[in-house]
């Protein structure tokens, strides 16, 4: 699957919102945007409730949050999450 | 940390009920300064009529409006309550309020009882269901953040408020004589500006200055316990004012160190913001923030010495250039951010980003023509008082300029709704 990373840490709001948005209006069964934040984008999830995306989000030991989306219903996003490395 | 769904289309109210509140502050501040341009520095007196007009449209018209309508969006978001209705809740209160501060203006003027009896019933129809709908929905909550908590208190600070508000009604009414009027107007004082006002900005910054600017948290135990003491001592100096007034000074003064603490520590916060440029919601904060200590420093003062009528003028330009500051900044982030999320959120392709609803050289140029009015205020109260009346122009202007903003966006939200078209979210099959 395509990845299309953000990492919203140093971002303020609601830029990490809006970019989130530009990015999952693009997604197709092949490609999952992949989060980290330093906080739980509660909007974002509840909008990828509301559009019936699936989605993951685990806050890890040091705090920071990452967060998993795609409209793909197949894929594992507990697997995929565990995959994934935190970008530099 | 609180566990709500956060901003979604079903806890969010409407658009319309947010910026119907935005709108009506703003044409409130013009009238306040339309007042001020034409009264001048009459209307800083406060125990004039002309002075207790343009307080009461600074404080019932200004900023209850922006108030109510920021506390109908933060709820939802800060605390994870979503009112039923809303936009019904917002009608019966605004339409109350709006007709119960006209009589109560007029009131002032003309010492009518009348007046001040309908006034009165307005203005009590149109706050306390829905402060107390609020309070009630805050008060059930399991899990509190330092903002709900904060809210909680700063809404019960207004209800007292109100009540109090009833107290003095019928004292300037004759209905009864029981009280001592200014003592009582000194408590109404504490509790509308330290205890719903300052209150309400202090508690809503506790996860919005971190959230918006990326700053360090508060530390939590201060965020948890800052407003249920602020609060404590308000109520304290109410019961010293009637039983031990000579307490009532030093209670009072805790109270403003107590906010003035926050702001100095919101002041370093954002001065450890991660992004080294500043946009102009940044500064309106700084303003806020640094006219709130100096204020506050000087009620402390106010309340062992007698201020000169230059010291008092000073404090209450403070005090304003305060609450105005932080309206502004939260106007500027809150009014684009609604716009672009909402109609993102149902769909519209041509949704503008929120720079395209308020550029931000708007809000720059309004830091501009705020900073203006600030010294303008500040140098007619400590050389020509006639510059009252060119504050006031400023003041005008400086709200049409925000009104303009919030109409503007509420147009262009219009617009694209009308226009129709819309993309759909990938969803899962």
């Amino acid at each position: 699957m395509i990845r299309r990373s953000l990492d919203a840490r140093g971002m303020e709001h609601p830029e990490p919102l809006e970019k989130a948005i530009a990015i999952l209006r693009e997604l197709d069964e092949e490609s999952y945007l992949y989060m980290l934040h330093r906080k739980e984008p509660l909007p974002l999830l509840a909008l990828a409730r509301e559009h019936r995306l699936n989605h993951l989000s685990r806050c890890d030991a040091t705090g920071v949050w990452h967060i998993i989306i795609t409209p793909n219903t197949s894929v594992d996003l507990a697997q995929l999450l565990e995959t994934e490395s935190v970008p530099a | 940390m609180f566990q709500n769904s956060g901003l979604s289309l079903d806890q969010a109210p409407p658009i319309s009920v947010v910026l119907r509140f935005f709108l009506a502050g703003s044409l409130w501040g013009i009238a306040a300064g339309a007042w001020l341009l034409l009264q001048g520095p009459s209307a800083l007196n406060p125990a004039a009529p002309q002075g207790l007009i343009l307080t009461h449209l600074l404080t019932l018209g200004v900023m209850l409006s922006f108030m109510l309508g920021a506390l109908f969006q933060m709820l939802p978001v800060l605390a994870g309550i979503a009112l039923k209705d809303p936009v019904t809740l917002a009608i019966r209160s605004q339409w109350p309020i709006l007709f119960g501060t006209l009589l109560l203006l007029c009131a002032f003027g003309s010492g009518s009882a009348v007046l001040y009896f309908l006034a009165a019933l307005l203005l009590g129809m149109g706050l306390l269901p829905v402060a107390w709908r609020m309070l009630q929905r805050l008060y059930r909550l399991r899990d509190h953040s330092a903002s709900s908590r904060g809210m909680g208190f700063a809404l019960y600070n207004l209800l007292l408020l109100v009540l109090l508000g009833f107290w003095m009604v019928a004292l300037l009414g004759g209905w009864t004589f029981r009280g001592d009027l200014l003592a009582l107007r000194q408590v109404h004082l504490g509790l509308g500006l330290l205890g719903w006002i300052a209150l309400l900005i202090v508690s809503v910054s506790f996860q919005v200055i971190e959230m918006f600017y990326v700053t360090p948290p508060y530390p939590k135990s201060y965020a948890r316990c800052l407003p249920s003491l602020v609060t404590g001592l308000l109520t304290l100096e109410f019961v010293a004012v009637l039983n031990l007034p000579a307490m009532q000074p030093w209670i009072e003064s805790l109270a403003a160190l107590l906010v003035g603490i926050h702001a100095l520590l919101t002041l370093r916060r954002l001065s450890q913001r991660q992004r080294p440029l500043a946009d102009a919601t940044v500064w309106f904060w700084r303003i806020g923030m640094g006219t709130l200590a100096t204020a506050m420093l000087l009620w402390i003062v106010g309340d062992f010495t007698t201020l000169s009528i230059a010291w008092s003028e000073t404090l209450y330009t403070l005090y304003a250039a305060f609450a105005l500051s932080v309206v502004f900044a939260m106007a500027y982030k809150i009014v684009p951010f609604l716009t672009w999320f909402h109609l993102n959120a149902q769909g519209y392709f041509n949704a503008p980003m929120m720079h395209e609803v308020i550029h931000p050289r708007y809000a720059i140029r309004h830091l501009s023509i705020h900073l203006t009015t600030l010294f303008t205020a500040l140098f007619a109260a400590w050389t020509t008082p006639e510059l009252w009346h060119l504050t006031g122009a400023l003041l005008l202007f400086s709200f049409a300029w925000i009104a303009l903003a919030i109409y503007r966006a509420w147009h262009r939200y219009l617009e694209v709704q009308a226009s129709g078209e819309k993309f759909e979210f990938p969803s899962m099959t």
